[in-house]
């Protein structure tokens, strides 16, 4: 299995004096998969999005993309690898969504430099595969929020990285607008694309993903293929309430019991 | 909007403001307001030499210094997410103001000292803001910096306050006083030549930059993994752009409100991007200040401070755009 990200042995806290968010993590992100980073809130898992994207460093430790350290690469060749659809996402000025998806192409564009044709081609087309094509003209912050986490995908899309982070995808929304997502990131994934999810909520990521990490307190409590993660033991321990797993022909089904 | 509507469009706004210029050089107090007939050009020797050295090197700074402030407004108000900043934000007017005030009182009030002093402490404000924000240990950037410019603004406006009290009732603080309400009845072509540079800096980084500006507009995270050097892309636009304002407003005082309302107006006529609103809204603040300004020297027979004009001008159409909801400000923004 290639292995296109991986942290080794990474401990991080945010400064000296704060505690430590992740400790002796080590993870390994197979090529052309769903991975899910699975876990309760408050875990770690928006620190090890930002660690894998090089955003933060760690503490300790390594993180590799492709083998190589994050600052062997320059800043625009690492944005035309490794692209984001954030959790909160606030925008103050109301751009429209074919200006805000156009904001994908900056890696391939100096500071100096205007979009050029090519660049509003492969925004539109994009837009088309996101499937919101009628939502192109509207503004950004006049759109749904299952509308809007399609659009930032789309911003992705025209990024053309190999490599998607996505934190929390699928929080707030409705089934409707869940499946959406994760149906495109799994068309995605078909045509070579490397996702990696979090969340906090194992049905998306069985939906969606091949490969599972579940991560606990700032450690990783088991990693590996869907039937060696979601186990009812695993879950119930790491989310601290009792939690069966249904297998219902070939689908697999988390079901919460009564806390007790 | 597409591109060849804006094309339309901002051209005929050019147009517009290119007219507003040339009106301005013919309107005024003298032979009488508010216009001087153009004949009396070529009868008149005095005539030509109110327009060419008086009138000229006026209207062009008032050009410029609109154009910057808007520009300052929209990259401020942008890069810092916050459609409610201007360019007095970072504690910029408030070290020039008392750059000036200090001139003033200590140094030498000649013109070009004025300048030179008040440019040197609104930039000093700002490195001020900036490393404080940088030792600042919570919030993300944008908070730092609104949080140490607060401060830096007032400690500056403190020291303004104790300059004016020490300051001699009778010679001193009626001059700081006038500079404090910003006019530009003093410029000469020396004083264009001396900002011109800070200006076409300022003027030319941002332009040329004014599509990577809503990229730095979005979260730091989202900015990031799209390639931006956050830091340095944001300290250059704000150098460049905070030095031409502060050059600027050493010579007109303090101008308020235009790099506050110039940048709404704009994106709500062009649209939230960038790249067609920033050179709109230099257009539309350059016109505006030479506008403002064609008032302040016409209206009264004693000059009307500009600062006072672009105030009460703004803040109306600041109030008319609240109300008719124009003007929207997201709470979680």
């Amino acid at each position: 299995m290639d292995k296109i990200l991986a942290l080794e042995g990474v401990h991080f806290q945010y400064s000296k004096e704060d505690p430590l968010v992740l400790e002796n993590l080590s993870l390994q992100i197979p090529s052309g998969k769903v991975t899910a980073i699975l876990g309760p809130n408050g875990t770690g898992k928006t620190t090890l999005l930002h660690l894998l994207l090089g955003l933060l460093k760690p503490t300790q430790g390594r993180v590799t993309v492709a083998g190589e350290p994050h600052k062997s690469y320059s800043k625009q060749t690492l944005s035309q690898m490794i692209g984001l659809v954030p959790q909160f996402e606030t925008v103050p000025f109301n751009f429209s969504v074919f200006e805000f998806v156009l904001l994908g192409r900056s890696p391939y564009l100096k500071p100096f430099q205007l979009p050029g044709d090519e660049d509003l081609l492969i925004t539109s087309r994009a837009i088309d595969q996101a499937g919101i094509g009628k939502l192109e003209g509207k503004p950004v912050n006049e759109i749904s929020g299952g509308e809007r986490q399609l659009v930032n995908i789309a911003r992705a899309l025209a990024q053309q990285t190999r490599i998607l982070l996505l934190d929390e995808p699928t929080a707030h929304l409705d089934l409707e607008n869940q499946s959406r997502i994760l149906s495109l990131l799994k068309r995605m994934s078909r045509s070579g694309l490397t996702g990696v999810l979090t969340t906090h909520d194992p049905s998306a990521a069985i939906f969606a993903a091949d490969h599972f990490v579940l991560m606990d307190k700032g450690n990783i409590a088991a990693q590996g293929g869907l039937d060696e993660v979601i186990t009812p033991e695993n879950l119930s321990t790491i989310y601290r309430t009792p939690i069966r797993v249904e297998k219902t022909n070939g689908y697999t089904m988390v079901v919460m019991e009564n806390h007790p | 909007m597409n591109k060849d509507h804006f094309k339309r469009l901002i051209t005929v706004l050019g147009l517009g403001v290119l007219a507003i210029l040339l009106v301005s050089v013919m309107i005024g107090r003298y032979p009488q307001p508010p216009w001087m007939p153009f004949g009396l050009l070529k009868t008149d020797p005095l005539a030509r030499q109110l327009v060419l050295n008086l009138r000229l090197p006026r209207i062009l700074v008032a050009f410029l210094l609109g154009v910057v402030l808007s520009a300052a407004g929209t990259v401020l108000q942008m890069i810092f997410r916050n459609p409610l900043v201007e360019p007095g934000f970072l504690g910029v007017s408030q070290g020039a103001a008392f750059g000036a005030a200090a001139s003033i009182l200590w140094f030498h009030n000649h013109p070009l000292i004025i300048e030179l002093s008040a440019t040197f402490f609104g930039l000093l404000a700002l490195a001020a803001s900036y490393f404080i924000s940088t030792r600042i240990r919570y919030g993300g950037w944008v908070l730092r910096l609104i949080l140490s410019g607060v401060a830096v603004s007032a400690l500056f406006s403190a020291g303004v306050g104790i300059l004016k009290y020490i300051a001699d009732p009778l010679t001193q603080l009626p001059e700081i006083t006038f500079w404090m309400l910003g006019g530009l009845y003093s410029v000469t072509w020396k004083d264009l030549l001396y900002v011109l540079p800070f200006a076409l800096i300022g003027i030319g980084t941002v332009l040329a930059m004014r599509w990577r500006i809503n990229l730095l507009s979005l979260n730091d995270d989202t900015a990031f993994s799209l390639g931006a050097s956050i830091t340095r892309e944001r300290l250059i636009l704000l150098v460049t752009i905070i030095s031409a304002a502060a050059a600027l407003t050493a010579i007109s005082g303090v101008i308020g409100w235009v790099g506050l309302i110039v940048p709404h107006l704009s994106r709500r006529i062009f649209g939230a991007s960038a790249e067609k609103s920033l050179p709109a809204a230099m257009l539309m603040g350059g016109g505006f200040t030479v506008l403002a300004d064609d008032l302040a020297r016409t209206l009264l027979p004693g000059e009307i401070p500009l600062g006072i004009l672009t105030s009460a001008i703004g803040a109306g159409l600041f109030i008319y755009l609240m109300v008719s909801m124009g003007l929207k400000v997201r709470r979680d923004g």
